[in-house]
């Protein structure tokens, strides 16, 4: 099986636009979750989320949900210095999963109550493969293309996906990430199974309450191996391993014992050739829910072992960024492995006694890191791991 | 990609207006091919409510939303004829169009009208479009990758084209590959005003994949085999047709089968009434294939177009594989016709350039 590296990586996020403003926020352990503007708030029990702080360039009959993908996506194949001609064949893996939901809400908020103010063409975007669509025309990707949906795995599948297609030969380079702009129908689906703490969210806390919901876009660039040496690329890190499983078992809530996150870290761990001593940092799923984190941890200590790994959780900083989380968070993996520091998991006061993990609270730590692993999971019992090997 | 596996079919499930069954049904359809009902008259062709409940259990029914119900019971219908074991390795892809946009309508409708309290906790992860994945992941106890596929007009093939390369690598031993999808009443509404001039069906379609060798080993009935699986793009504007005719996934995929053009027996088409969308296919294939092209069938023109047809038209190819029979492009569609080679392509475009393409053949 052909090796892949990542050789590009873009980010908008609760932190900016940009990798670097990503990183510096995730490096300084700042927590970006702050009151909610994007959409209606009132009455819900929680009022705050993770948004993208800045106006996001690109025309304004572009959804917002694309607008992040076009800024990541411009980012990541810049940052792997790949020009037309190289990425024509390049495959493309997006995940998603609200799609251009925001316009489409407002479209019917407003034909529901006889206002329509919105044009129809806007609501075309409602799907979650319009991003593919515009993301190929835009940067003239024209290998294999899909739309993956998973649920909150979205992103961390689409770079698996895109993985596989490099390791079967089928193309030399893709373009791989998740994206999701906040929508009425999550945030308030959220609110509905209470399961959103009105305060930012507190991973692996003994007192934390639920998720913050947030917005984004991560994408990264996947090359084989040889072929980036040959460009004379830099090599962030090397995608060694992955392993998506299934818990059929419920909707929403995740095997009591984590028998399927622990069945993709392990495929992960094997498809790479290492063995659970061979990773030092494991970047969390790690929500803030009471269930998921304790079952997270569940499953870290039967691989690992009780507190053989850090772990720390993005998403305690930028919140749920839903179908970008998986990516975003790949990205913090990587970047983790490049400077040998482990972002903190912030708002971490008194740390549950269930997680038997240093979950790395409040502050960052230097360490250095050979190996790290990403997990990912969503409704359904989807479960992904991404082991990334430091360069 | 060397070492790689022998793809066949082993099961079959489909629930749409016009079939409900496994491969005899499916077979008995294209023998005797005829619209279903509403097709004609430009309604959405649906899946009458007593076919369904037939297949539903009647807790699965009081809980499920209507297109997972569709998804869960062509599934269901697959598995049972691939007589594959649960305990099984087993992974699942589906492909959809919509989702379950109904569920995701009545959950928004909750709020508008009673405000937060109107809100449904269980409706919520309907809203998510791997809902029909998750719900048909618990059913058949599938516990490997389980991937939902998002595509307009040809998701269903894709799913197809995935899962053949899932079980090709070994990354499944098995997989459960499928196409859902449910025309809810909005959706149906904004169709024209969207500029769909499609004829639309709604249903579902499942095959079960699995290596050659595995499944001659448990001594399982093969249906056929998809010899090579493609999925490429071609440049097009969003929602627009492209101009570009050479199809890099046609050349890809006669390529791998080993297979000339001039030796295909019949191509299964994804024309679905939107002229140029169609149009724009019909130059692929004749660029692709030549003056010689083989006969071809459009199945969007009797049963409406969805996700589930890309799946039921690889599983027609190979019963055409099997039977030298081919539904007839031409009027009247209920005409069949006899083609002499054991090898098809299945074959998909989409507004916005996603282009899948597959050969299949007789076991």
């Amino acid at each position: 099986m052909r090796r892949v590296v990542v050789t590009g990586l873009g980010a908008v996020s609760p932190h900016g636009i940009g990798v670097k403003a990503f990183w510096s926020g995730l490096a300084a352990g700042a927590c970006a979750i702050r009151p909610l503007t994007v959409i209606e708030s009132e009455g819900f029990r929680c009022r705050i989320a993770g948004e993208v702080p800045e106006a996001v360039a690109g025309s304004a009959r572009r959804t917002r949900a694309d607008r992040f993908a076009i800024a990541a996506t411009g980012e990541a194949l810049e940052d792997a210095g790949l020009g037309v001609a190289e990425r024509a064949d390049a495959a493309l893996v997006v995940g998603a999963v609200g799609g251009g939901m925001l316009e489409a809400e407002a479209w019917y908020w407003a034909a529901t109550r006889g206002r329509p103010s919105v044009s129809l063409p806007a609501v075309r975007s409602v799907l979650p493969c319009a991003h593919a669509d515009v993301l190929a025309a835009r940067w003239g990707l024209r290998g294999p293309r899909h739309t993956v949906v998973t649920a909150c795995s979205s992103g961390a599948v689409a770079v698996a996906e895109a993985a596989a297609l490099i390791a079967d030969g089928v193309v030399d380079v893709a373009v791989a990430g998740g994206v999701d702009a906040i929508t009425r129908i999550c945030f308030m689906g959220f609110n509905a199974l209470k399961l959103l703490d009105p305060a930012p969210c507190r991973p692996f806390d003994r007192a934390r309450r639920g998720m913050s919901i947030g917005e984004g876009a991560g994408f990264v660039v996947l090359e084989e191996a040889v072929r980036a040496r040959a460009r004379g690329v830099r090599a962030y890190a090397e995608l060694a391993g992955y392993g998506m499983t299934t818990d059929a078992y419920h909707i929403t809530a995740p095997e009591p014992e984590g028998d399927g996150m622990v069945r993709a870290i392990r495929d992960a761990l094997g498809q790479a050739r290492e063995t659970p001593p061979a990773v030092q940092y494991v970047n969390a799923h790690g929500t803030g829910t009471p269930q998921n984190d304790r079952v997270e941890a569940r499953a870290l200590e039967r691989v690992f072992g009780e507190g053989a790994v850090l772990l720390s959780s993005t998403k305690s900083m930028i919140g749920h960024t839903m179908a970008a989380a998986g990516s975003l968070e790949a990205i913090a993996t990587v970047l983790a492995l490049t400077h040998g520091v482990v972002p903190p998991t912030a708002n971490l006061e008194t740390p549950d006694p269930e997680v038997r993990f240093d979950c790395v609270p409040r502050a960052p730590r230097e360490a250095v890191l050979d190996c790290a692993i990403s997990n990912s999971f969503g409704f359904g019992g989807q479960n992904v791991t991404l082991l990334f090997r430091r360069r | 990609m060397t070492g790689r596996a022998r793809v066949v079919i082993t099961g079959v499930g489909v629930v749409n207006a016009g079939i409900v069954g496994d491969s005899a049904a499916l077979g008995a359809f294209l023998a005797a091919p005829r619209p279903a009902p509403g097709i004609a008259e430009g309604q959405v062709a649906r899946v009458p409510a007593s076919a369904l409940s037939a297949l539903i259990d009647p807790g699965d029914a009081r809980r499920l939303s209507r297109v997972c119900q569709l998804s869960i019971a062509a599934a269901q219908l697959a598995v049972r004829e691939s007589r594959l074991e649960p305990t099984r390795g087993l992974g699942l892809v589906v492909g959809t169009e919509f989702g379950d946009l109904a569920s995701t309508h009545v959950f928004a409708d909750g709020f508008l009208e009673r405000g937060p309290s109107g809100l449904s906790p269980l409706l919520f992860p309907n809203t998510v479009m791997n809902t029909m994945a998750a719900t048909t992941a618990i059913a058949v106890g599938a516990r490997e990758l389980a991937l939902t596929l998002n595509a307009p007009t040809v998701a269903g093939e894709l799913a197809v084209a995935r899962a053949v390369a899932a079980v090709a690598t070994g990354q499944a031993s098995a997989v459960l590959a499928g196409g859902v999808d449910e025309i809810d009443p909005v959706v149906e509404q904004q169709l024209p005003a969207l500029g769909f001039a499609d004829r639309f069906g709604e249903g579902a379609a499942f095959v079960v994949l699995e290596s050659r060798a595995a499944a001659e080993a448990r001594g399982a009935t093969i249906l056929g085999e998809v010899a090579a699986a493609a999925w490429r793009a071609l440049p097009a504007r969003p929602w627009g047709v492209g101009r570009q005719r050479r199809s890099r996934a046609i050349e890809a995929v006669l390529e791998e089968a080993g297979v000339d053009a001039a030796h295909l027996g019949a191509v299964y088409v994804s024309a679905s009434g939107d002229a140029a969308r169609d149009a724009w296919e019909h130059a692929v294939l004749s660029a692709a294939l030549g003056p010689q092209a083989p006969p071809a069938a459009a199945l969007a023109r009797l049963l409406g177009r969805h996700a589930g047809l890309g799946v039921l038209r690889v599983a027609a190819a190979a019963w055409t594989a099997r039977s030298g029979l081919l539904p007839a492009a031409a009027e009247p569609v209920t005409a069949v016709t006899r083609v002499s080679s054991r090898a098809g392509l299945v074959h998909g475009l989409a507004r916005g350039g996603a282009h899948v393409a597959l050969v299949v053949r007789a076991a």
